[in-house]
């Protein structure tokens, strides 16, 4: 339960540490919070060789265009999970921070460094494929966008390439008219979900105009329904039939069981979480006209 | 080895370390100070919290050296040789430990939290008070008897109007 030998590299700023991070390429890895990255090399699940500390770097700003939510890559889950400006605009970013650990886990763990670990369940990427985040991506040979649906591969895998550092992760705004919602059930609280399900939801008078829905639990990443935001354009606010668009989404998905839940179990859950954070959004979206 | 300085308990020392030391061990075997418990190593258990310049950390999740020119303080600051601070005094009193593994973490992690509500004199909601704790696992006491001690001590020091310490 202790980790494996390594070099340790404090990098100064962004240049430093993609310079780094080229030097050292597979054997090299950035430490941000070290929640997730630290567990993993105490149970020797990573052996890095060259550890790139990036706790220095410039990236800890929240930065609000007309058009673009901008979150540095070293921001704390504690940090933007208190940010107003994404209640308003982001209310199942915001539900799904609170999902995240402990608030010792959150006070240091960072959105850029839980959107590179990928875990399957993790509320983050959820939220980034949800409201169709982007991730900006610097390394030697300059700087890339990369779409969520994109960014993550497979449980634990990014195509981020060796070399590469996250530096921000961007969230466009949605139109003023919107409401969202997040809703997971885990074992205990502050445990990863067995499943969750987000909601985002525009809308115009009481008429839902564009809908997406993000499950975790139902496969090796985070998914999105398109048929099934398209079933919810057109039903109002009152009565988005929330029971037959969480049915669907039970019948779309093909979770497999684990020690925790059967794939029936996971299904039945999908379903209703699907009603909850549907329902839940509609009566935020309601309250706010 | 890397050559570093921490400043453990308000005492500088500099000593070199291989960089894959946990700083929980470093407090423990380096510093003597058995007070950092190490319940799980993997960030589960809450028992090796300690404060790295005044916020709770998980010392089993951060490397010695990343502490370079950090204040560390652990339990063995608080509160004196009779452990005086007033949750310290609330845990013995409302049975909040019975073998006593876990206490160091709940302490280390609940300071901040009793202090920022005895200066807002504001009694929390018991769901409040398992939040703040619920990144600490204790195997004994069922909890309630910690919830009644961080009660216990943000009262008492509403009451008595000081921060005892
Ligand atoms: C007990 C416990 C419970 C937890 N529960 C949850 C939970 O319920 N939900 C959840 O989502 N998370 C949970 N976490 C994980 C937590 O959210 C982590 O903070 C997060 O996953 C990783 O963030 P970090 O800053 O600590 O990253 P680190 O641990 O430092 O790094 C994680 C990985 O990302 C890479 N990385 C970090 N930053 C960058 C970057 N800028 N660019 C490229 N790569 C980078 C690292 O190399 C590493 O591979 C939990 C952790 C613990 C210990
Ligand atoms: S020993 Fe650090 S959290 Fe368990
Ligand atoms: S008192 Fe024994 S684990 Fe908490």
């Amino acid at each position: 339960m202790r980790p494996a030998s390594f070099e340790y590299h404090k990098a100064v700023d962004i240049e430093d540490a993609v310079r780094l991070l080229a030097e050292f390429g597979e054997e090299g890895r950035p430490i941000a919070g070290g929640q997730s990255l630290v567990p993993m090399m105490n149970l020797r699940l990573a052996r890095p060789g060259h550890l790139v500390d990036i706790n220095a770097l410039p990236m800890t700003d929240i930065e609000f265009d007309d058009r673009t939510m901008r979150i540095g890559a070293l921001v704390r889950h504690e940090e933007y999970g208190r940010d107003p400006r994404i209640g308003k605009h982001f209310p199942a970013l915001l539900d799904a921070v609170h999902w995240i650990g402990h608030p010792t886990i959150r006070r240091h763990g960072s959105i850029g460094g839980s959107l590179s670990h990928a875990d399957p369940t993790a509320e983050l990427p959820a939220a980034a494929i949800l409201y169709d985040a982007s991730m900006v991506v610097r390394s030697l040979g300059g700087e890339r966008r990369i779409a969520a649906v994109d960014f993550f591969e497979s449980a634990y895998v990014t195509t981020l390439e060796p070399g590469e550092l996250l530096v921000a992760v961007e969230f466009p705004i949605p139109p003023r008219s919107s409401a969202g919602s997040f809703m997971e059930i885990g074992e205990r609280v502050g445990d990863f979900a067995i499943a969750s399900v987000g909601a985002h939801l525009e809308f115009e008078q009481a008429t839902i105009t564009r809908a997406a829905l993000v499950c975790c639990g139902a496969d090796l990443v985070a998914i999105r329904a398109p048929e099934i935001e398209a079933f919810l354009v057109g039903k109002t606010l009152d009565a988005p039939q929330a029971v037959e668009v969480g049915r669907r989404f039970a019948a779309m998905v093909d979770p497999s069981g684990d020690h925790i839940a059967s794939a029936d179990y996971k299904r039945a859950l999908i379903g209703e979480l699907t009603r909850r954070a549907v329902e839940a959004a509609c009566a935020r979206a309601i309250e706010s006209k | 080895m890397t050559d570093i300085t921490l400043e453990v308990n308000g005492t500088e020392k500099s000593l070199a370390v291989e960089p894959r030391r946990l700083l929980a061990d470093v407090l423990r075997h380096e510093f003597g100070l058995s007070g950092v418990h190490i319940g799980c190593a993997h960030g589960a258990c809450g028992c090796c919290t300690v404060h790295i310049d005044g916020v709770p950390k998980l010392s089993c999740l951060t490397f010695a050296v990343q502490c370079e020119g950090k204040a560390i303080a652990t339990v063995e600051s608080v509160g004196g040789p009779n452990a005086e601070h007033a949750l310290q005094q609330a845990f013995k009193s409302e049975h909040g430990l019975q073998c006593g593994y876990c206490t160091p973490g709940f302490v280390m992690a609940l300071i901040p939290f009793v202090e920022a509500m005895t200066s807002q004199r504001r009694m929390p909601e018991d769901d409040e008070i398992r939040e703040a704790m619920s990144g600490n696992i204790c195997r004994c006491t069922g909890y309630h008897g910690i919830v009644a001690a961080v009660r216990k001590a943000i009262g008492d020091q509403i009451a008595g109007g000081s921060n005892r310490s």
